[in-house]
C-alpha cells in the first residue's frame, strides 16, 4: 500500500492560530538557530565539525584528518609548557620601503584585526622543561609573508638563540616574500640565512616544522635550513606555487604534488609528524641533541657486565670461532632470517628517531639512519637495511643503496659531527645498486665522497658488518676507527659469484671462490682488516639475539670509553693510520 | 506550548509521538533515513526531512543533520523517543545551545545518571537502597568474611578485573566463604594478574521492577506505579506488566517513595524510569535511572489513564505537573507483548523482509502500537521490534485470557516473528501463576 498523501494533516490548536495572528510565531533571538562558532566547516571534507571537538583534536578534523591552519599563539600553546612563553621584539617599527599605496593602512588594520603585530611571533619558551627559542609564522597576517619586520624578528631570534646557546624551533607557513616591500623583502632571505649559518657554525640546533602552506622566499631560506626538518601531514611546501607551475608548464600536476608526503618521498624532509605527537617529538629531539656533561659510560659498562654475568657463565663463554665453512657463512649472511640493521638498532639503542632523505633527490630505503640513545649517550646510527620478505625487499631495494642513500648517510654523519655524537654504522649490503639511475646520479662519486669525508670526521666511528659486506657499497659505511664483524658475516671485494665470473668466467663456481677469497670474519681478523669478531653462539637468531646484542653493547661501551677520550685530531689520525698501514 | 515538534526517531515510537502531537494541535516534523521514505512515521507527520543514508550513524544518530532539519523547518522542540540520541547528553546540550527544547532531562542530568558509580553514590547519600557492596577492594579472606557477615548471605565475590565468570563465586554460607574467596582470588591472579576483590550482596532470582516517574521544572516529582519486566531473554525485555504480582501495598509505597527520592536526588526533569531489583523477601535495590520514555510506557498509560508523551511535552514546555501523587491510582491490570521480526528457531536472528499481509485485531481493552502495514518492507538496519500488543482488564486473570485471545488473532505474513514464542509464554503455568523472575526464560525455555 502506498501511503503517500493519504493522511490528513494536523489541525493546529486554536492557541497556535491566535499566536500566529498576534505575530508571536515570528522569529526572534530565542528562535532555534545554530549559534556562531558552534560548528566549523572543514575545508577538507566540507562537513560541519563541532568546534569543541576540533579544539580537543588539536585542530585536526576528526572526520577527514584535515589539518586546520593554526594561529601563532594556538601553536605556541600546543608545544610550549604552560605559561613559559616570553615574547621577543613585538612592535618593531613598520616601514614602507617602496611607498606602496595603502600598505601602512593595511598593516595597521591587520594588527588591530588579528591581534598580533606581524606575520611571525618569536620568543623564548620551555618544552618539557628545556629552554628553546621559538619562531611561529601566522598566515592571518598577509599570508605569513616575509617583509622587513618578519626578517628582522627572525634574525634577532636566531642571533639570541646563538648567543644564549639555545636550540631554535621555527614553525613556517608563508606565501613567501612580501610583495609590497619589494627588493627589501628579497634581502630578508639572505639576512635570515646568514644568521642561521652563524648559528650552525656555533653548533646550535635548528629544527623547522613546515606547516601548510610554506612557499616562495620562506621555503628558499629559513624553512629548508633546519638540522631536522619536520612537516605536518598534507602541508603544501614548495618554492613556486602549484598554480604558477601549472600555468608556466601548461600541464596537470600529479596528485599530492608538493605535499609533505611528496617531500618525504623526495628526500627533502626528515619526517612527517602528527600534531598529537608534535610536542613529544620535539622534546625527544631536544633531549637527543644535548651533549651530555657526563655520559656515565663506565657505569653503563659495569651495569651491562653485571647483567650479562647474571645470565651467562662467563667462564664457559670463552669464545671459540665456529667451524662453519666460508660458503656456509655466505648462505647464513644472506639468509632472509638474519636480523637486519633495524633489529640491531632497536636492541642496541633506545628512542631511535629515524631521519629521512638526502635533502636533494629521494629517500633511499636501502639505508636507514637517525639519532638514538646508547645508554645516556646520544649516537647517530646508520645501516644498510634489507627486507625480510619480497615486499619489504622491494622497498629496501634488497639492501643495495643508490647514491642518495650514501648522501643521506653522509648528511647524518656530518650532523653527528656537529652535535659531537659518536657514529655506529651497521653494514649489510650485497653491494651498491647497479642501475641506470644510480650511474646518472653518480654512484661512484657518492661512494668516494663518503670515503673522503668519513676519513675526516671528528667523532668516533664504529662500523659493524652484520651480514654481507659487499664491496665499495659496504666500505662507504666502514671508514671507521674500528671495524667489527659478526661471526657469520662476510666482507669482500665483490660477491663470490662476481669473483668467479671475472676470474674464471663461470659464476657457478661461487662456492669455490668463497673459499679462496678470504671473506670470513676469521680470515679478515688474521689479515688485520678488522679489530673484533662478535660471537653469535653459534648463529644469531631470534632466540639468542638478546644475548648477542647484550654482549655487543658491553663491547661498544669499551669502544666508547676508549675513543671518546680522544681529541678530534687524534681520532682522525687514528683512522688515517688504520687504513694507511693496509 | 510548542508550535512544532521534530521527532528524532522512527518506528512505532515516532508514530506514537506524532499522534500525541496531533491531538495537542502541535505540528510535527518527521526525520527519516533513505531506507525509511515509505515508513509510517515519514508519511504521517506534517513534514518530513530526509537526514541521510540508511545506517543510523548517518541519519538517526547524525546530530548535525537533525539540528539543521529542526532549524530549517522552524520546529521549536525535539522529541528523541527512545534509543538513538535519547540518552545522549551531548545532543541534549547541543539542542540547548541552539535554543531548541529537548523533550527530556537536561544534558547534565543525563550525564550524571549515566555514570554508574556516581549515580550509585548519589543514591546512597539520598538513602535509596542499592545492592550492598564493598567500596574499596579487599585482599584477604578474613576481611572479606567480616564484610560478608555484615551484609548477610548469599554474597557474590568478584575480581576487580574479572569477566566471563572468572574470579567470581556465589557464597551461600559463612563456612564456605574462606575457600571460595581464596579460589576466586587465585583465579583472578592467574587470569588477570590482580588480586583485588569486591564483595556484594547476591540478589537471588530477582525480579526486575521499575517505577515510572514524572518531574516538572519546579521540583514536583510523582511516580506512576510500577512495571514488572522480569520476562527477559538475555536482558532483552519481552513482556511487561503493571501492576507487579510481587508487590504488596506497603512495598509499592516504599519503592515508589524511593523512586521519587532517587529522582529528586539528581534534580530530575521530565519522564524517567527508576529500575530496581526485587528479591523474594521484598528487599529492593536501585539499579539505574533511564532518562527517556520507555518502550513499555503504554502499560503504565493503561493502568493510570495518564498520557506520558503528552505529559513529557507539557513538562518540556514549562508547564507544571497536572497531577499530584494522590491523583495517581492504578486501576486494573495491563500487559505488553513485544513482537519482533526475528526467528526464535535461529537464535532469534532478525528477519527483515516485506509484510505480505497482516491482520491487526481490535476490541475492548486492546491497544496496538505499530509502524508496519501491509506491503511495508522492514529494513535490516534498525531494531527488529515491529509491534507492541497491549491489553487492559480489571484483573490479571482476565487480562491473561484477553491477551492470549488477542495474540491468537494477530497475523503477520511474509516475515518470521516471535509471535508463537510469546504465545507459548502466555500459556506457561509459571507465568500464569505470576511466579516469575529474570531467570524465567532461561529456566523454562532453556534459552
Amino acid at each position: 500500500m502506498d501511503l503517500k498523501g493519504l493522511f490528513k494533516k494536523t489541525t493546529a490548536s486554536e492557541q497556535y492560530h491566535e499566536r500566529v495572528s498576534k505575530g508571536k510565531v515570528a522569529e526572534t533571538d530565542a528562535s532555534p538557530n545554530v549559534p556562531d562558532g558552534l560548528y566549523t566547516k572543514c575545508p577538507g571534507c566540507g562537513k560541519m565539525i563541532l568546534t569543541e571537538d576540533l579544539y580537543a583534536n588539536n585542530m585536526v578534523c576528526p572526520k577527514c584528518e584535515h589539518y586546520f591552519k593554526l594561529d601563532a599563539h594556538t601553536r605556541i600553546a600546543m608545544v610550549a609548557d604552560a605559561d613559559t612563553f616570553e615574547e621577543w621584539d613585538a612592535g618593531l617599527e613598520e616601514k614602507n620601503p617602496c611607498d606602496f599605496a595603502g600598505y601602512e593602512e593595511k598593516v595597521e588594520g591587520l594588527k588591530r584585526k588579528v591581534g598580533i603585530d606581524e606575520a611571525i611571533v618569536t620568543g623564548k619558551a620551555k618544552i618539557d622543561g628545556r629552554d628553546v627559542v621559538l619562531g611561529v609564522c601566522d598566515t592571518r597576517f598577509l599570508m605569513g609573508s616575509m617583509g622587513q619586520v618578519v626578517g628582522e624578528k627572525m634574525t634577532r631570534a636566531v642571533e639570541r638563540a646563538t648567543e644564549q646557546k639555545l636550540p631554535l624551533i621555527v614553525f613556517t607557513c608563508s606565501g613567501g616574500a612580501r610583495m609590497q616591500e619589494g627588493i627589501v623583502s628579497l634581502m630578508q632571505m639572505a639576512k635570515t640565512s646568514a644568521a642561521l649559518k652563524k648559528h650552525d657554525e656555533a653548533g646550535g640546533l635548528y629544527i623547522t616544522v613546515l606547516t601548510d602552506p610554506t612557499t616562495g622566499g620562506v621555503t628558499a631560506s629559513f624553512a629548508m635550513l633546519g638540522d631536522v626538518i619536520l612537516a605536518e601531514p598534507g602541508a603544501l611546501v614548495g618554492f613556486a606555487g602549484p598554480r604558477v607551475i601549472k600555468q608556466t608548464i601548461g600541464q596537470e600536476l600529479p596528485k599530492g604534488f608538493q605535499r609533505a608526503e611528496f617531500l618525504l618521498e623526495h628526500g627533502l624532509i626528515d619526517n612527517i609528524v602528527k600534531r598529537e605527537e608534535l610536542k613529544d617529538t620535539l622534546s625527544k629531539l631536544l633531549k637527543m641533541h644535548e651533549v651530555p656533561k657526563n655520559n656515565y659510560m663506565q657505569q653503563y659498562k659495569d651495569y651491562l657486565d653485571d647483567m650479562y654475568k647474571k645470565k651467562v657463565d662467563l667462564d664457559a663463554e670463552e669464545f671459540e670461532v665456529n667451524d662453519l665453512g666460508a660458503w656456509d657463512k655466505v648462505q647464513i649472511a644472506r639468509s632472509n632470517n638474519r636480523p637486519t640493521a633495524l633489529d640491531y638498532i632497536y636492541l642496541l639503542t633506545k628512542d631511535f628517531y629515524e631521519c629521512h632523505g638526502d635533502r636533494a633527490f629521494s629517500d633511499d630505503g636501502a639505508i636507514v639512519g637517525g639519532v638514538a640513545m646508547f645508554g645516556r649517550q646520544p649516537v647517530t646510527v646508520i645501516g644498510h637495511q634489507k627486507g625480510i620478505n619480497t615486499k619489504e625487499n622491494i622497498l629496501r631495494n634488497f639492501g643495495m643503496p643508490n647514491p642518495e642513500g650514501y648522501r643521506k648517510a653522509l648528511r647524518l654523519m656530518k650532523q653527528a659531527e656537529k652535535f659531537k655524537r659518536p657514529i655506529i654504522c651497521l653494514v649489510d649490503t650485497p653491494g651498491a645498486y647497479c642501475g641506470l639511475g644510480a650511474e646518472e646520479r653518480g654512484q661512484g662519486e657518492a661512494i668516494a665522497r663518503n670515503l673522503f669525508e668519513m676519513a675526516d670526521l671528528n667523532v668516533p666511528v664504529l662500523s659493524i658488518v652484520i651480514g654481507e659486506g659487499g664491496s665499495g657499497g659496504a666500505l662507504a659505511l666502514a671508514v671507521a676507527n674500528e671495524v667489527w664483524m659478526m661471526e657469520n658475516s662476510i666482507y669482500s671485494i665483490l660477491s663470490p659469484e662476481g669473483f668467479a665470473s671475472i676470474l674464471w668466467k663461470d659464476s657457478k663456481r661461487a662456492q669455490e671462490a668463497s673459499e679462496v677469497m678470504k671473506i670470513t670474519a676469521n680470515d679478515l681478523k688474521e689479515l688485520g682488516i678488522i679489530e673484533r669478531i662478535i660471537p653469535e653462539f653459534p648463529v644469531v637468531s631470534a632466540e639468542n639475539i638478546n644475548r648477542v646484542t647484550t654482549n655487543m653493547k658491553r663491547k661498544i661501551t669499551e669502544f666508547m670509553i676508549k675513543y671518546q677520550a680522544m681529541e678530534a685530531n687524534e681520532l682522525k689520525e687514528h683512522r688515517y693510520e688504520r687504513f694507511r698501514k693496509m | 506550548m510548542f508550535n512544532k515538534i521534530l521527532i528524532a526517531n522512527r518506528g512505532e515510537i515516532a508514530v506514537r509521538i506524532i499522534r500525541a502531537c496531533r491531538e495537542m494541535g502541535i505540528k510535527t516534523v518527521a526525520v527519516y533515513s533513505e531506507a525509511d521514505k515509505d515508513a509510517l512515521h515519514t508519511q504521517l507527520a506534517d513534514e518530513a526531512v530526509c537526514i541521510g543514508k540508511a545506517q543510523a550513524s548517518d541519519s538517526y544518530l547524525n546530530m548535525e543533520r537533525i539540528l539543521c532539519a529542526t532549524i530549517a523547518t522552524k520546529a521549536d522542540a525535539i522529541h528523541p523517543g527512545f534509543g538513538f540520541l535519547s540518552e545522549n547528553s551531548r545532543f541534549a546540550s547541543l539542542c540547548e545551545k541552539c535554543n531548541i527544547a529537548f523533550i527530556g532531562p537536561t544534558a547534565d542530568i543525563i550525564e550524571k545518571t549515566g555514570d554508574k558509580s556516581q549515580a550509585r553514590n548519589t543514591m546512597i547519600e539520598a538513602g535509596v537502597p542499592v545492592v550492598p557492596g564493598t567500596k574499596e577492594p579487599i585482599f584477604d579472606a578474613k576481611t572479606g568474611e567480616q564484610y560478608a557477615d555484615s551484609i548477610g548471605y548469599p554474597v557474590m565475590i568478584k575480581a576487580a578485573l574479572g569477566g566471563g565468570g572468572k574470579g567470581m563465586r556465589v557464597v551461600r554460607a559463612k563456612e564456605e566463604f574462606e575457600s571460595n574467596f581464596n579460589n576466586a582470588q587465585r583465579e583472578a591472579v592467574n587470569g588477570f594478574g590482580d588480586n583485588s576483590m569486591y564483595i556484594e550482596k547476591y540478589v537471588e532470582h530477582p525480579k526486575h521492577v521499575e517505577f515510572q516517574i514524572l518531574a516538572d521544572h519546579y521540583g514536583n516529582v510523582i511516580h506512576l506505579g510500577e512495571r514488572d519486566c522480569s520476562i527477559q531473554r538475555r536482558h532483552q525485555k519481552m513482556i511487561e506488566e503493571s501492576p507487579s504480582t510481587a508487590l504488596d501495598e506497603a512495598t509499592r509505597k516504599a519503592m515508589g517513595e524511593a523512586a521519587v527520592n532517587a529522582a529528586k536526588a539528581v534534580k530530575y526533569r521530565n519522564a524517567g524510569t527508576v529500575e530496581f531489583l526485587l528479591d523474594n523477601k521484598n528487599n529492593f535495590y536501585f539499579i539505574e535511572i533511564n532518562t527517556r520514555i520507555q518502550v513499555e510506557h503504554g502499560v503504565t498509560e493503561l493502568v493510570t489513564g495518564i498520557d506520558l508523551i503528552k505529559e513529557q511535552i507539557k513538562i518540556a514546555a514549562g508547564e507544571k505537573l497536572s497531577y499530584a501523587q494522590e491523583d495517581v491510582v492504578l486501576r486494573g491490570a495491563a500487559i505488553e507483548i513485544r513482537i519482533n521480526a526475528e526467528d526464535p528457531s535461529k537464535n532469534f536472528a532478525p528477519c527483515p523482509g516485506t509484510i505480505k499481509d497482516m491482520h491487526i485485531p481490535g476490541g475492548n481493552g486492546i491497544r496496538i502500537d505499530t509502524a508496519v502495514y501491509t506491503g511495508y518492507t522492514i529494513p535490516p538496519y534498525y531494531d527488529s521490534m515491529i509491534m507492541k500488543v497491549m491489553a487492559y482488564d480489571k484483573d490479571r486473570e482476565s487480562l491473561i485470557k484477553k491477551i492470549r485471545s488477542v495474540l491468537g488473532e494477530v497475523i503477520i505474513e511474509g516475515v518470521t516473528t516471535n509471535l508463537d514464542f510469546q504465545y507459548d509464554i502466555l500459556n506457561n503455568e509459571r507465568f500464569i501463576s505470576g511466579d516469575v523472575n529474570t531467570d524465567f526464560i532461561s529456566n523454562e525455555f532453556g534459552l
